[in-house]
């Protein structure tokens, strides 16, 4: 998994079939999506993840949700609250993804949290569709969120991943599109590649080194 | 001083929509405004030179490329239709980007015939290869959706 979409929402919640997103994103240049409300598979040389949404939980809720999911190949998503609650998430093992930090309050995820992004290895997600689809000063608050966030990544190195929340394939965007709108929130061109590459990494993490004989 | 210009070649989706230049260019005029504000689109000078068959050729001025590709894949809707813009060339004439656009021709989309999907009734527009666009029927809404051919034979 070289290149990623980290979220894509397709039908029946989208109108978009999850096979004509595989072929769209074959055309765009991607080689997999994290597909939310899909089942794991291949399509048209795709890879599709399944993607798993915690949301609207407390801590508990979600540690609950986290026992029954533990055996699933799937990819963990919590959407980010206020700092706490942040902080709360990256000490629960099997959490990946952190979403929605455009959304989230002012200071939510600062230089501790990003710290313990850092050592955890969860990554924080580019929302691209809070680019796209807002306007006005909603959309001033998510680029000022994510340039905070870019910051933070250069000082202590936790993985981005890049999404779309493609409900429909006129909403999904290519890689050449994703490093344009990158440039926005001040992401370089090295660090869009590595976001699209950090699926396949949170998906297959770099376990011990085991002896072959 | 002539001014010197570049010319981006942007595929609109669905390629089957009436959609003027005039439309395209208020459209790209605004997400330029909204991202880089009045001075920003001020440098760029954004012109749609021509919106045909799914094919829009966009001109700015040198050097403000950049702003443009940050603007496209932000405009959503053209008039009242829902599109996505791709930016997928860039050239500093207009005979250089007519000459990729010969290289690799596409075929165009055809109005099919009526399905029923889900409980209710659909016209296919049929792409080369697997691709299937259905366009509900009815006065009221014109809800589209995006399949491929294995989809509707499920």
């Amino acid at each position: 998994m070289h290149c990623t979409d980290a979220c894509v929402i397709p039908f029946p919640a989208g109108d978009t079939s999850i096979r004509r997103m595989a072929l769209g994103a074959r055309e765009m240049g991607f080689d997999s999506l994290v597909a939310f409300g899909a089942e794991p598979g291949v399509y048209h040389g795709i890879t599709i993840v399944k993607g798993v949404q915690l949301e609207g939980m407390e801590i508990r809720q979600i540690l609950g949700a986290m026992k029954r999911a533990k055996s699933d190949s799937s990819l963990i998503c919590a959407n980010a609250g206020d700092n706490s609650f942040n902080r709360a998430l990256m000490n629960i093992p099997g959490i990946r993804v952190l979403r929605n930090l455009h959304a989230s309050p002012k200071k939510s995820f600062d230089q501790v949290t990003a710290r313990m992004a850092s050592d955890k290895r969860v990554a924080v997600d580019i929302d691209l569709s809070s680019l796209i689809q807002l306007r006005g000063s909603a959309r001033q608050k998510a680029i000022q969120r994510y340039s905070d966030a870019v910051m933070l990544q250069d000082k202590f190195g936790f993985p981005f991943t890049l999404s779309t929340g493609a409900r429909s394939i006129l909403e999904m965007r290519s890689g050449r599109d994703m490093k344009a709108l990158c440039t926005l929130i001040d992401l370089p061109e090295s660090g869009v590649e590595d976001a699209l590459r950090a699926v396949g990494t949170l998906c297959n993490p770099e376990g011990p080194v085991k002896v072959v004989q | 001083m002539r001014t010197k210009r570049r010319y981006i070649l942007v595929r609109v989706e669905p390629e089957y929509l009436p959609i003027s230049p005039r439309d395209l260019y208020y459209s790209l005029l605004e997400a330029i405004t909204t991202i880089f504000g009045d001075s920003g689109a001020a440098k760029v000078q954004p012109a749609v030179l021509s919106c045909t068959g799914g094919v829009a050729i966009v001109r700015c001025v040198r050097n403000t490329e950049a702003m443009v590709f940050s603007s496209l894949p932000t405009v959503t809707r053209v008039a009242e239709h829902r599109v996505a813009l791709r930016s997928c060339a860039t050239g500093g004439t207009l005979l250089s980007l007519r000459r990729r656009l010969g290289e690799s021709p596409r075929t165009p989309a055809e109005i099919g015939d009526d399905v029923e999907f889900d409980g209710n009734s659909y016209q296919t527009v049929r792409y080369h290869g697997e691709k299937v666009d259905l366009i509900e029927k009815g006065f009221k809404s014109q809800t589209l959706l995006f399949l491929t051919q294995q989809d509707l034979e499920e």
